[in-house]
């Protein structure tokens, strides 16, 4: 299982008096989160948590297809690898990201929270993908413009949602190659990279 | 008939007696005791060749504010906030980025059935091959809502389905042999390798 589709979950909902936990855990409430606070959503100490930032290591690649988040309280998403932020200003300055209105998750959810009857829709594409080399540490930052509320009767929950493509072994070295060639890192591309070796070692 | 378009659905609530379907629990939607089962294991024979395409569970409104939907969100979720996982013999498919495994596609990412206010984040490209003599199986893990399942349980409050293509015979043979060539296994490929073979002789 070398190339594999992936997809990771994030809410800021937590048990108790704890603002994270490792994994999901049922029983869980929403966790507050301050005006523009940047939260990583694998490591950031708020609602579900992997153990250590996502990297990849020597043989791994990866393509981030599809980042999206809740568009309520103007929550946006910032894809960062080690220290640079994806998404910048036409200024070169920081941004927040990817506004929940372009991408919101789930698709069709309600723009503020449940009282209008709007639903929204994509108006974004992450394309191209985003690469993140071996070795390189990558994470995913949710950023709401507005205070979320946290457990009680004005709890707001938020979400966010990244599907990538995990290319490990040998189609790893193959994406890497691809890349060095200036094309495109997808499954097909890597599938015909490995016919061409296959033809040429049967010549 | 030897490339079929196949699909499993499963309801949680689809069965003559009360069941439990536990909170943060995984539950087979084959063999799981609980819904609609079927009599063993899904697993492909030696001629077989199993490409799952597409895999959805009960969906789940994320991104709610309590003060404002007047919606039962106690927690900001309406739906169960449920996951499907897809395992291969004993392994994981979907696993964090630590490389432990996960609970899977959520619910809200791909939801079952889909409606206007919930529509799929997720298409499962590139497919799960299951590979001939392989076992294997959709888990079912939900965070809220009811855990009455089987009579008395609610219908369609948790379900799950997936859509898979079924190669057998010779054109499992074909799917391997495609595999080995590094080209994708679908039914337009598999058609490709059968004229190029024909044109051969």
């Amino acid at each position: 299982m070398a190339m594999r589709s992936q997809v990771y979950e994030w809410a800021n909902l937590s048990v108790g008096a704890a603002t994270s936990s490792l994994r999901r855990v049922a029983g869980a409430t929403p966790t507050a989160i301050a005006a523009d606070q940047s939260v990583d959503i694998f490591i950031g100490g708020i609602g579900n948590n992997i153990t250590k930032p996502a990297e990849t290591t020597a043989t791994q690649f990866v393509v981030i297809e599809d980042v999206a988040a809740s568009p309520i309280n103007g929550g946006a998403v910032q894809v960062r690898i080690n220290t640079t932020d994806y998404f910048q200003n036409p200024d070169v300055t920081v941004q927040a990201g990817i506004p929940g209105l372009a991408s919101p998750y789930p698709v069709g959810c309600s723009s503020d929270g449940g009282t209008t009857s709007d639903q929204v829709l994509s108006s974004f594409n992450l394309y191209p993908d985003v690469y993140v080399l071996p070795g390189q540490t990558w994470s995913v930052l949710y950023k709401p413009r507005t205070a979320i509320v946290g457990a009680g009767a004005t709890s707001t929950c938020v979400a966010c949602f990244v599907k990538y493509t995990l290319y490990d072994g040998p189609d790893a070295l193959i994406a890497n190659r691809l890349l060095e060639m200036g094309v495109t890192v997808n499954p097909n591309n890597v599938d015909w990279y490995k016919r061409t070796l296959i033809e040429g070692g049967s010549q | 008939m030897a490339m079929r378009s196949q699909v499993y659905a499963w309801d949680a609530s689809n069965s003559t007696t009360a069941e439990t379907l536990a909170v943060g629990q995984k539950y087979s939607i084959f063999i799981g005791g609980v819904g609609n089962n079927i009599t063993k294991p899904a697993e492909t024979t030696a001629t077989q060749f199993v490409v799952i395409e597409d895999v959805a569970v009960s969906g789940s409104q994320m991104g709610i504010a309590n003060a404002l939907s007047g919606a039962d969100t106690s927690n900001g979720i309406a739906g169960p906030r449920a996951y499907g996982q897809v395992r291969i013999n004993t392994t994981d498919y979907f696993l964090d980025p630590d490389n432990i495994g996960n609970d899977g596609i959520p619910g809200t990412a791909s939801p079952y059935p889909r409606t206007v206010g919930l529509q799929p984040s997720f298409n499962l490209y590139p497919d799960v091959y299951v590979l001939p003599g392989q076992t294997w199986d959709i888990l079912y893990t939900h965070y809220e809502g009811s855990t009455t399942a089987g009579s008395g349980g609610t219908a369609g409050e948790h379900v799950a389905f997936t859509k898979y293509t079924l190669y057998d015979g010779p054109d499992a043979l074909i799917a391997n042999k495609l595999l080995e060539m590094g080209v994708s296994v679908n039914p337009g490929n598999v058609d490709w390798y059968k004229r190029t073979l024909i044109q051969g002789a």
